[in-house]
């Protein structure tokens, strides 16, 4: 019962350690993107969410404009928009880095608008 | 034509978050006199982007009866309704669209085909229930696989509260499903709508679909579809499996647990031009740690290797879809007291179990499509396997082989509009089985060519019907009819009914089926010429949807009731100075099966998600009938009450998730030949022994990169481990060892720990 009450405190430990960070100290940023669909959607704000420092991205597909919120002691603005220029997408005035962009599938690269994805 | 329609402009919009785009045609005139009438055109757009009418699509006003469906041509014609402009079109295999109607009178909708699963990320709870479909199905997505980080379909059902899994006996590690009250066997697993975990394939089964390879994983309770054959007593569950097309082009998994068994994953999948594309899932793993935990002398799980891929070709165009491959498998198992070693085999030096397992799969799929018409369809199932299963018990030795081809024709068309669908088609089925299990040999071929017709009702989303029923020629006992019936009716938006009813039928696999019990020094005796097991299983279920703080829930209650005809009885109950017996015979009188259960599950906050669920088991059958004792007993190893309480965090895309299940099993009745012995000589009835309850706690946390996943958990932290679980341990080769008293886990508190690599496009 005693080890239980350990691997549960510490389950409940490594959870509230990453959520209780936030509060304060967080900034937002919005940041115009390339994205055209809804694949475009996801894979911005999950690598966005999964780099360092980030609690969430969230991406609106009508104006493209990804608002994110970061703790500025682990990441920056810059460092933000090279997660998305690698990802294959222009991060405001900064262009897509093409490797990346060439490997997006069809209907996710530049020139396509929403409609045309399936 | 084209003059009338003075178009002003074609629009094209996103209505809210269904994913359907409308092209609203607003007419000039129209605009200014609101029509008492709303009319339309209904198309699709198939993939060469021309348009196409749908016919027969529902056409109603949100909240109300008032509904049409599409004519030949597509067009649609409904009065307005003073209640409502929310104009709902519904069609089975398309995304849902509500449309709200303001001055408009003629709308132009291209509907958009429902996603494939896995093409789109499954949002939400992890464990769905299908609103619309009419046989109550759960559904396991991904990411409720994901909760049970380990590492095989028998681990996959961990937070399901309507399978549970068990150990079958002390030393193989076989696992058995209980559903609805009964054992694996009397439910239909298909991997892709094939029936694949079946025959020999019933006694380590579960553990040879690896959980990296599943997408998503459908129970459905009670009698299932005809058209998959008439083998679901209680219910079926289908396995889909990682498409050749799946978005995730390569998938790393390695696992490592404390006990050192070790599992690495590997799915290759690509797609070589437009239309065709391959995959290739594999599995290696292996245990060869001997751990004795309990000190019983014996080996708490037994070491084993398992080698298992499957290769699959997939071909798509507008007209045909195809696909063909192989699964090819391979295990070796060894258990038994920890000083066995493979070379003592037929020796008294120590007890020792074995047992080796080769298996050889071929499956192929073909599907025609009709791109004017995507209602209709024509497909061809084809599947073979040959599986051979070595195993030694001590100085019993049990050899068998399975043979199966299996073949299912099914066309599906309308009548008149897509609210009458109907499916039908023909089966042939062919199992040859050659069994030996000491000095008694088994052989059986069946050949069972089949028919079914399966006729559909729609009304609007309110109402469906299925009526099903196949009739099938058997070799060995002779023809047969299973009619099956499904009715789901939502009164209301958020509440569902659901009955069904259903004939059942299967040929027993007596050795197989009760492995576990072979681990003993019992006498194996068939009392009788076994006859087909047949049943007839009757349920009812609500589902009601409520929301709680803004937050969705649905409580869905359930009751079903599984009625022998036949049965295969599997009786261990006696013993004399002699032996322990395992009898097999027929049932002569009453079995049967209840089953009630009551879940709860939603969302507490955002990223808080909690499931509570209590399950009844009451579960009775006649026995006793080759000593003369013939009573209604309760079935063996069947707790009959059962609590689950998960509850899972999870932050956006995963980046953190953590996960604990608790389970509480209560007691179950057992035996042991010790007491039987005891009962015998003082001449007195069977004793009726029970379990005890017990809680088994599982947790988990895992952390997503940007490419990889890494996650840590443990199962059964409380470390419970069944008292005993070898009767007469000390002694296995004397006449009442028994190994097959199991009841709850052996090897006590197992931490694990894993990394998932996934490359996306």
């Amino acid at each position: 019962m005693k080890q239980l009450t350990i691997v549960l405190a510490l389950l409940l430990g490594v959870v509230f350690s990453t959520t209780a960070s936030k509060p304060g100290k967080e900034k937002e940023v919005k940041i115009k993107t390339s994205a055209v669909c809804d694949m475009c959607k996801e894979r911005i704000e999950k690598n966005l969410t999964l780099s360092k420092g980030v609690s969430e991205a969230v991406l609106n597909l009508d104006d493209k404009v990804v608002t994110i919120k970061y703790n500025p002691k682990k990441t920056d603005e810059a460092a933000l928009r090279k997660v998305i220029t690698d990802t294959g997408y222009d991060a405001d005035s900064q262009m897509c880095s093409k490797t990346a962009h060439d490997k997006l599938p069809e209907c996710c690269q530049k020139g396509n608008d929403a409609h045309g994805h399936h | 034509m084209l003059l009338d329609t003075m178009l002003m402009q074609i629009k094209q919009m996103k209505i809210s978050n269904l994913n359907i785009y409308l092209i609203l045609l607003s007419c000039l005139l129209g605009g200014r006199v609101q029509a008492q009438r709303v009319t339309g055109m209904i198309y699709e757009r198939n993939e060469t982007g021309k348009k196409s009418a749908l016919v027969g699509v529902n056409v109603f006003w949100g909240g109300t009866s008032l509904g049409t469906i599409t004519d030949s041509l597509g067009k649609f014609d409904i009065a307005r309704s003073a209640k409502t402009n929310r104009l709902i079109i519904s069609y089975i295999g398309y995304k849902t669209d509500t449309i709200k109607v303001s001055a408009e009178s003629n709308f132009d909708i291209i509907m958009k085909p429902e996603g494939q699963l896995g093409e789109v990320v499954v949002r939400g709870t992890s464990s769905q229930i299908d609103r619309l479909n009419p046989i109550q199905t759960e559904i396991i997505t991904t990411k409720a696989l994901a909760k049970a980080a380990c590492c095989n379909l028998s681990e996959s059902f961990e937070t399901n509260a309507s399978v549970s899994v068990s150990l079958s006996d002390g030393v193989t590690g076989a696992k058995q499903i209980q559903f609805l009250g009964l054992g694996g066997q009397y439910v239909q697993t298909n991997v892709e709508n094939i029936p694949n975990i079946r025959g020999l394939g019933t006694t380590f089964g579960l553990n040879y679909i690896p959980g990296t390879w599943i997408q998503s994983i459908d129970i459905g309770k009670g009698a299932g579809s005809v058209v998959n054959g008439y083998e679901s007593l209680t219910g079926a569950i289908n396995v889909e499996l990682v498409k050749p097309d799946a978005r995730e082009k390569l998938y790393f998994n390695a696992y490592i647990n404390n006990f050192g068994r070790g599992e690495v994953n590997f799915n290759v999948n690509k797609k070589l031009n437009e239309r065709w594309s391959t995959g290739i899932l594999s599995h290696a793993s292996t245990l060869q740690t001997r751990v004795d935990n309990n000190g019983d002398g014996f080996l708490d799980m037994p070491l084993y290797t398992q080698l298992n891929a499957v290769n699959r070709w997939q071909y798509k165009s507008d007209k045909m879809m195809a696909q063909f491959g192989v699964k090819a498998l391979y295990e070796n198992r060894l258990g038994g007291q920890v000083g066995f070693r493979e070379n003592m085999r037929g020796t008294s030096q120590a007890y020792g179990f074995g047992n080796t397992t080769r298996r050889v799969e071929f499956f192929s799929k073909t599907a025609k499509m009709y791109q004017d018409k995507p209602y209709k369809g024509l497909g061809f199932i084809v599947n073979g396997l040959n599986h051979t299963s070595d195993s030694y018990f001590g100085f019993s030795n049990y050899n068998a082989r399975q043979q199966t081809l299996y073949a299912n024709l099914i066309y599906q068309s309308i009548i008149d509009n897509t609210n009458h669908k109907f499916t039908t088609g023909l089966s042939y089925l062919l199992d040859d089985y050659n069994e030996t299990y000491k000095d008694i040999h088994r052989m059986r071929t069946e050949s069972v060519p089949g028919a079914f017709f399966e006729y559909t009702y729609n009304y609007l989303d309110k109402l469906t019907l299925v009526a099903g029923i196949r009739a099938d020629a058997h070799n060995l006992f002779g023809a047969f009819v299973t009619p099956r019936l499904h009715l789901r009716w939502q009164p209301f938006e958020h509440t569902t009914l659901r009955v069904s009813a259903g004939r059942g039928q299967r040929t027993p696999n007596a050795l197989a089926e009760n492995y576990g019990y072979l681990v003993s020094q019992r006498w194996v005796r068939f009392v009788d010429e076994l006859r087909p097991e047949v049943s007839w299983n009757y349920g009812a279920s609500l589902t009601q949807t409520f929301h709680l703080f803004e937050k969705h829930w649905d409580v869905i209650l359930d009751y079903y009731r599984t009625d022998f005809q036949n049965q295969l009885v599997a009786d261990t109950d006696h013993a004399d100075d002699l032996a322990a017996h395992l009898y097999f015979y027929n049932l002569k009188g009453k079995s049967f099966s209840n089953s009630f259960q009551a879940e709860l599950n939603g969302l507490l906050s955002k990223r808080t998600e909690i499931k509570l669920a209590y399950r009844l088991f009451d579960v009775w059958q006649t026995m006793g009938q080759p000593v003369n004792d013939v009573r209604l007993m309760a079935r063996m190893m069947i707790p009959r009450d059962r609590v689950l309480f998960n509850i899972g965090y999870t932050l956006p895309y995963d980046k953190w998730k953590a996960d604990l299940t608790v389970q509480w099993n209560g007691k179950a009745r057992i035996n042991d030949p010790l007491q039987s012995l005891e009962a015998t000589l003082d001449k007195k009835s069977m004793p009726i022994l029970y379990s005890q309850p017990y809680t088994n706690v599982n947790a988990q946390v895992s952390r997503a990169f940007r490419k990889f996943e890494v996650y840590l958990g443990g199962e059964n932290l409380l470390n419970f481990k069944q008292p005993n679980p070898i009767i007469n341990a000390q002694d296995p080769f004397g006449k009442y060892f028994d190994a097959g008293q199991v009841w709850g886990p052996i090897v006590g508190r197992m931490v694990y720990a894993g990394i998932r690599i996934k490359v996306k496009d």
